[in-house]
């Protein structure tokens, strides 16, 4: 089966968005979805990465709105509190539904 | 005794062979498989060697941008970058070895404080644990301190800053956050408090404290959450207006072919290259490092509380960050113009800190003071924060780095402790 490419961004793409991977990867672990690329990067060039979801801030919402990224092929989800693991597990859960990898 | 010496004067002596080790050793603890074993520790290497790269591509940028300077203002103009400082002390210096080491150390101690005593601070922002390595090396070395005695002694005091700032900041962050389940992990943490402090002073208080995230500002402003973007808009004026003023003749003659201006216009653009490549470089680096100490903190410190970068903060409070970086900056542009009057070096404004740091002090002000003392608190922030590292710039030079001061002001702090009390000290005894 296909891995599912997640990318995780910030500003600068060192701190906050490794640390909301590392939150994520533990409730990927928990869920038994296994089939992940996990990768954080840096919104200049998350535009052209074109993983299946981009997981980011809630105040990169009026950017990334403004890039040209394929809604059909990257799900983009917004957090607010970018380390809750209790967040990320809410809104990740349907989107892995809809790609398939989950149950 | 001939293998031995080999690999501690052939191998050990590489930085990048020594942080290759150093995630080899977390991801052996983590009982990591051979292959991850391998992989993360290459990875790793490879972090490190092109954080080398960039830091080359940024002293090229910069010792051309000190030439047109010197020329076209009569002194010397500073970039306060402490990505700048940490390639060259890795590189040009040949302290890599000494910063990968303390680097280590800093965890460990770390561990041991959160372990045994009630501030269960984990420090988790692994690249502002690189800076603060960074600056206990150059400033132990610049002491006189060596060998293991430099990496303990900046380890120990790398390890309290680690638990103090995130406790210092967490009174504010579980306002911020309405939780306490994380911390603030991020070497600017005195600049936090200090704006807290001045927005208290002068901002609005009780009843007609209102925040600033009832304001809508205006949507092109969201631009300058793009890090990169933003040093360039303010690299890209800098250079070509020095250029101009450096004029046409001396520019020329540093430009080859290619007409000044032009020249001046890309050599700003690659400034941003190099702190780009070198920050990949660090995430690179950092990969697999953060997530085996995270793994390890975790498990032998029961409670603990992860402290976390600035911009975990910004989803809480945006329109304070951008309030933030302006007042910051406006600050900071102060500063430039005022402190060389006082016969200290001039210092350009510094826009990587001036977004996460004056950022995040935005937030911090907005709390305290409201609208009025975000705006006060942050032109205030932004002189703080640019006067500290001017005190710094002395010894920088004497030690041969190349036009360039550092920034995130706790790691500013612990160099003056050591210039100004450790280094005095060690001379008496």
């Amino acid at each position: 089966m296909r891995k599912l490419n997640i990318l995780f961004v910030c500003g600068a793409g060192l701190g906050s968005s490794f640390a909301c991977q590392m939150a994520a990867e533990d409730v990927l672990n928990r869920l038994g979805v296994c089939q992940c690329n996990l990768d954080h990067g840096d919104i200049s060039s998350a535009a052209s990465a074109k993983p299946d979801i981009i997981i980011t801030a809630q105040n990169f919402q009026s950017q990334f709105e403004k890039f040209s990224i394929d809604p059909s092929q990257t799900t983009i989800v917004y957090l607010k509190n970018i380390v809750s693991k209790q967040e990320i597990e809410e809104k990740i859960t349907p989107v892995l539904k809809e790609k398939g990898v989950l149950a | 005794m001939g293998v031995i010496n080999f690999i501690i004067q052939n191998i050990l002596t590489q930085a990048s062979v020594t942080i290759a080790l150093i995630a080899m050793l977390g991801l052996i603890l983590q009982k990591k498989s051979i292959g991850q074993v391998i992989s993360g520790s290459l990875k790793t290497m490879l972090g490190f060697m092109v954080l080398s790269a960039g830091s080359s591509i940024i002293v090229s940028s910069l010792t051309y941008f000190g030439e047109i300077f010197t020329k076209g203002f009569h002194m010397q103009g500073i970039v306060p970058s402490i990505e700048a400082i940490n390639g060259q002390a890795m590189n040009e210096l040949g302290l890599g070895r000494d910063i990968a080491l303390t680097f280590l150390a800093i965890f460990i101690f770390n561990i041991l404080i959160a372990r045994f005593t009630k501030w269960k601070y984990i420090f988790l922002t692994g690249q502002a644990i690189l800076w603060m390595a960074t600056m206990t090396t150059v400033f132990g070395y610049f002491a006189g301190l060596r060998g293991a005695i430099l990496i303990i002694v900046g380890g120990l005091i790398g390890g309290i800053f680690a638990v103090a700032m995130p406790a210092i900041a967490q009174p504010f962050v579980r306002k911020i956050t309405g939780m306490d389940e994380i911390a603030l992990g991020h070497f600017c943490t005195i600049g936090y408090v200090f704006e807290a402090g001045v927005s208290k002073l002068f901002g609005e208080k009780g009843e007609k404290k209102k925040s600033i995230e009832d304001l809508k500002l205006p949507t092109q402003l969201e631009f300058l959450q793009d890090t990169y973007l933003s040093v360039m808009v303010v690299m890209v004026p800098l250079y070509v207006i020095t250029a101009a003023f450096a004029g046409e003749e001396f520019a020329s003659s540093l430009s080859g072919n290619t007409n000044y201006l032009m020249y001046a216009f890309l050599q700003s653009i690659q400034f941003v290259v190099g702190v780009y490549v070198l920050l990949s470089g660090v995430r690179l680096l950092l990969g697999e490092i953060v997530p085996a100490f995270r793994g390890i903190a975790m498990r032998l410190v029961p409670n603990a509380k992860p402290a976390l970068d600035c911009p975990v903060l910004f989803p809480y409070s945006p329109n304070a960050v951008i309030i933030g970086f302006i007042t910051t900056t406006i600050g900071s542009i102060i500063a430039m113009f005022v402190l060389p009057v006082f016969g200290l070096a001039m210092i350009l404004p510094g826009m990587l800190t001036a977004f996460f740091a004056g950022g995040t002090a935005g937030i911090f002000g907005n709390l305290t003071g409201g609208r009025r003392g975000a705006i006060i608190g942050g032109i205030f922030h932004g002189f703080f924060i640019t006067l500290l590292p001017a005190l710094l710039v002395t010894i920088f030079n004497s030690m041969g780095f190349v036009n360039a001061t550092a920034t995130d002001i706790d790691t500013v702090t612990v160099a003056l402790l050591y210039a100004w009390i450790i280094g005095p000290l060690l001379k008496v005894f």
